[in-house]
């Protein structure tokens, strides 16, 4: 078996999150970069990166140029 | 009748022939989301949907589209499952004028039978999770009550807010939020970002179904969702004090989660497929940290489809946002007759109104985009006159096609604030705005040739009740 990559980024650290009630059936599994998350029993279009839709992909830059919203505000200064 | 819980009401909907119990074994996706999507494209009326066969789960209990329907939304506000929308909107607003009711302090919360805290608080071991568009970043929880309270205030309860928002599960005992800037949660953690402190909140999942109106409605910052939902159910809404964070929960959830949001830390969320019928997302959002889950024995996960509309969240939030915006119109204007601002959570309203002098309507009109929720959403108002049902379409359509001069009854406003998910907001958040006067010019406005309408001849009412007679004695 080659080894998981996220369908999302194409980051190669992937987290193992959950693991189906009845054993052997399905896993959770999260992206360390970008967060996506996913089951191994979804479609392909889900699940696997070459099947994964160009326009949910994500680039290392799109994350790093992600915006804040809410922006954190400044502290309170003590009068 | 009023509900004190989900299993309460989904008894009644299922009685009602408004519930559907799926038996069959479905995978949790794409089967989930792909029926709650469905039920949105099977016509009218649809029910709720029930799953408790969903591959790899031993005891799953999964209800969706619960509020997706004018059947389902009258049951859940008591009324008859036939009742008209206008006259659920009407008796919506009726009921608001019984605001406030003192809810009902009990101490036996059924989702104290149950408990799991610190490493032990996993949700996934605790609820079925699943995705439900391609493009959703996660999985998520998008139909919770969410409770908090504004931090340089605790102890004002009417200040505690109870709102629905968006959550991402980043893993077994993280979360991601989405806090509209505007909105009360927002503000509760800004509050506590000034002050550098985590914000406690409360998530409670599965809730009677007035909480989940009450909880999705545009209420003024210092006014309390469980006062409003007692005048909604017609009795004191039932609420229990959540075991950690203090907080004013509904008695009757089915899983209450409890935490922080972790003051001035942010971390990618999304994209969600949202009410727009877009998906937003890829911006960094606030953090929640889990600490102790609640909850009842075999809990019931509910969750909401939303895509393309309409969808449940239409039907959810259709009504509880007409009412608000009618309600702050008449303050000032008696005038006005009906509100219909159930497109888009309001991005489109329609206003019927009589008038008072020339220009009066468009008045109204301007008007209802400074109200609190217009100020953010009401991007195309129209106003007809009182004689035209602006739930009924085909009037709505025939006014603006007869009564409106391209010329001056269509007014466009730039640079007006919405809601940033506004698709066609550019930036987000910034739009124009457009008024549409369908109304007939009235003294001094003289314009076009509206003296004399046809109007239905004097008999039709009694021709009315003689066919419906007809009709039904023909009938089975
Ligand atoms: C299903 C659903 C999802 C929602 N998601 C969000 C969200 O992610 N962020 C948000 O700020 N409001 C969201 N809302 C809207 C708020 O719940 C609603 O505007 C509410 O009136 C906010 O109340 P507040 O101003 O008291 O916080 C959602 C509503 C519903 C029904």
């Amino acid at each position: 078996m080659t080894a998981v990559i996220c369908p999302r980024c194409a980051h190669e650290t992937v987290d193992h999150v959950a693991t189906s009630p009845v054993p052997g059936v399905w896993d959770v599994l999260s992206c360390g970069r970008c967060f996506y998350m996913w089951r191994t029993t979804e479609p392909e279009r889900r699940t696997r990166r070459d099947a994964y839709p160009e326009s949910f992909r994500l680039t290392p830059e799109a994350i790093a140029a992600a915006q804040e919203v809410p922006a954190v505000p400044p502290l309170r200064t003590a009068r | 009748m009023a509900y004190d819980d989900l299993r309460g009401f989904l008894d009644t909907l299922e009685r009602e022939g408004q519930l559907l119990r799926v038996s069959d074994e479905v995978l949790p996706e794409p089967d989930l989301a792909a029926a709650a999507n469905a039920a949105g494209r099977i016509g009218e009326g649809a029910p709720a949907l029930w799953f408790d066969n969903v591959k790899g789960f031993t005891d799953a209990r999964i209800v969706l589209n619960v509020h997706g329907s004018w059947p389902n939304h009258a049951l859940a506000l008591g009324l008859p499952k036939n009742t008209r929308t206008r006259d659920q909107v009407e008796e919506f607003a009726r009921r608001w004028d019984d605001f406030p009711v003192t809810p009902e302090r009990r101490e036996d919360a059924p989702w104290r039978e149950n408990t799991v805290e610190g490493p032990d608080a996993d949700l996934f071991r605790v609820l079925p999770l699943f995705r439900l568009n391609d493009g959703d970043g996660g999985f998520y929880l998008d139909k919770a009550a969410v409770v908090s309270r504004d931090p340089d205030d605790p102890d004002d309860f009417g200040k505690q807010n109870v709102g629905v928002y968006r959550i991402e599960v980043l893993g077994p005992n993280r979360l991601a939020i989405q806090p509209v800037p505007v909105h009360d949660v927002a503000i509760h953690l800004r509050k506590a970002e000034e002050r550098g402190e985590d914000l406690p909140i409360a998530i409670t999942l599965g809730n009677d179904p007035v909480i989940s109106i009450v909880a999705g409605m545009p209420m003024a910052y210092d006014e309390s969702e469980y006062a409003m939902a007692g005048a909604l159910r017609g009795a004191p809404a039932p609420i229990a004090t959540a075991p950690l964070t203090g907080f004013d929960v509904p008695w009757g959830s089915e899983v209450v989660v409890e935490g922080v949001i972790e003051g001035r830390e942010r971390r990618l969320e999304g994209p969600f497929g949202e009410f727009t019928g877009h998906y937003s997302g890829g911006r960094r959002m606030p953090v929640i940290r889990v600490d102790r889950i609640s909850y009842r024995t075999d809990p019931i996960f509910e969750s909401l489809y939303l895509g393309m509309p309409w969808t449940e969240i239409d039907y959810l939030v259709g009504p509880n946002t007409c009412v608000p915006v009618l309600k702050q119109l008449r303050e000032e204007f008696p005038e006005v007759q009906a509100v219909n601002a159930m497109y888009t959570h309001g991005l489109l309203g329609i206003i019927a109104t009589r008038k008072r002098y020339g220009g009066f309507a468009r008045a109204v009109g301007m008007r209802a985009m400074t109200t609190p929720h217009g100020l953010g959403y009401l991007k195309v108002v129209i106003v007809v006159d009182e004689d035209v049902d602006p739930f009924d379409l085909r009037q709505v359509m025939w006014a603006v096609s007869a009564k409106v001069d391209p010329a001056v009854d269509v007014i466009t406003i730039p640079n007006l604030p919405v809601v940033p998910l506004d698709p066609a907001s550019s930036p987000p958040g910034i739009i124009a705005k457009l008024l549409i006067d369908a109304t007939t010019p009235v003294f001094p406005d003289d314009r076009g040739h509206f003296g004399t309408p046809v109007r239905d001849l004097p008999e039709t009412g009694e021709w009315v009740r003689r066919l419906q007679a007809l009709r039904s004695e023909e009938l089975p």
